[in-house]
């Protein structure tokens, strides 16, 4: 699929489902495992929240827009939105010896994907760049097909 | 799509049943069902994840709530019955070992 899947809702917690949903079907429809589909369905779903909740600071009715491409061994995930610009070199996962609620999000996303990137080089908002290399998890069941 | 919330109340312990995914759009709803649970007088509360499919970081911030509250008050906040998508996510939190974890809400309420 060279083709990229573009998704836009509006800002609203309540579309997350949605969004999840979407991916999700993507994903089985390119054999995607399980276990990996549901980790990049987690590092989405917190990406489009905090843009809900720091780029739109709660603002339920601004656009997230969501484009999936799989291409080759590479599952790239784009998420634009028009918000608030934050400085980028500030976001960072926290301390996870600190066991206290919030802030997993940005570790999710690095923990999971290859690579996340953030573009604020434009007149409003951001858009974050997330890529995950499918060949290991692909390869592994496809071997499992055969045996 | 929400998530439902069942309270058994016993003695000394109380039992939350949670079903659906808990998200950014459902987790203020967990939140707002544990809250009260930590001004009373309850000694155990197991929290039963049986029904969730799902869980993000908000329901992880929201569980954490309970973790410290059972840390400041030395009582009991234990989940139950994590599939296996919750569990990869407190995994991934490194939080698995941080929580008491019980296969089922009945070993949970035992301990």
């Amino acid at each position: 699929m060279a083709q990229p899947i573009k998704l836009s809702v509006p800002s609203d917690p309540k579309y997350l489902g949605l969004i999840r949903k979407v991916l999700q079907e993507l994903l089985d429809s390119h054999d995607v495992p399980a276990d990996t589909a549901r980790r990049l369905i987690l590092c989405v779903d917190e990406a489009c929240a905090n843009v809900i909740k720091h780029s739109y600071e709660g603002s339920c009715d601004e656009p997230i827009e969501a484009t999936f491409t799989i291409e080759g061994d590479d599952f790239k995930v784009q998420i634009r939105d028009y918000g608030k610009q934050c400085d980028t070199s500030q976001i960072k996962p926290r301390c996870l010896e600190e066991i206290k609620p919030g802030g997993l999000g940005t570790h999710f996303m690095n923990e999971i994907m290859d690579e996340v990137s953030y573009c604020t080089n434009r007149a409003k908002g951001t858009l974050l760049t997330m890529i995950k290399k499918l060949k290991s998890e692909l390869t592994s069941v496809q071997d499992k097909d055969k045996g | 799509m929400g998530i439902d919330l069942q309270l058994d109340k016993a003695e000394d312990s109380v039992t939350v049943t949670v079903s659906g995914d808990i998200d950014m759009s459902s987790s203020t709803k967990m939140r707002d069902a544990l809250t009260p649970l930590f001004q009373n007088n309850n000694k155990v509360i197991v929290v039963d994840l049986s029904g969730v499919g799902y869980m993000d970081s908000s329901g992880i911030a929201t569980l954490v709530e309970g973790l410290q509250w059972s840390h400041n008050s030395k009582n009991k906040f234990r989940l139950a019955a994590l599939s296996p998508g919750v569990k990869d996510v407190f995994e991934i939190a490194r939080l698995l070992t941080v929580f008491e974890v019980f296969d089922t809400k009945e070993q949970a309420l035992v301990g």
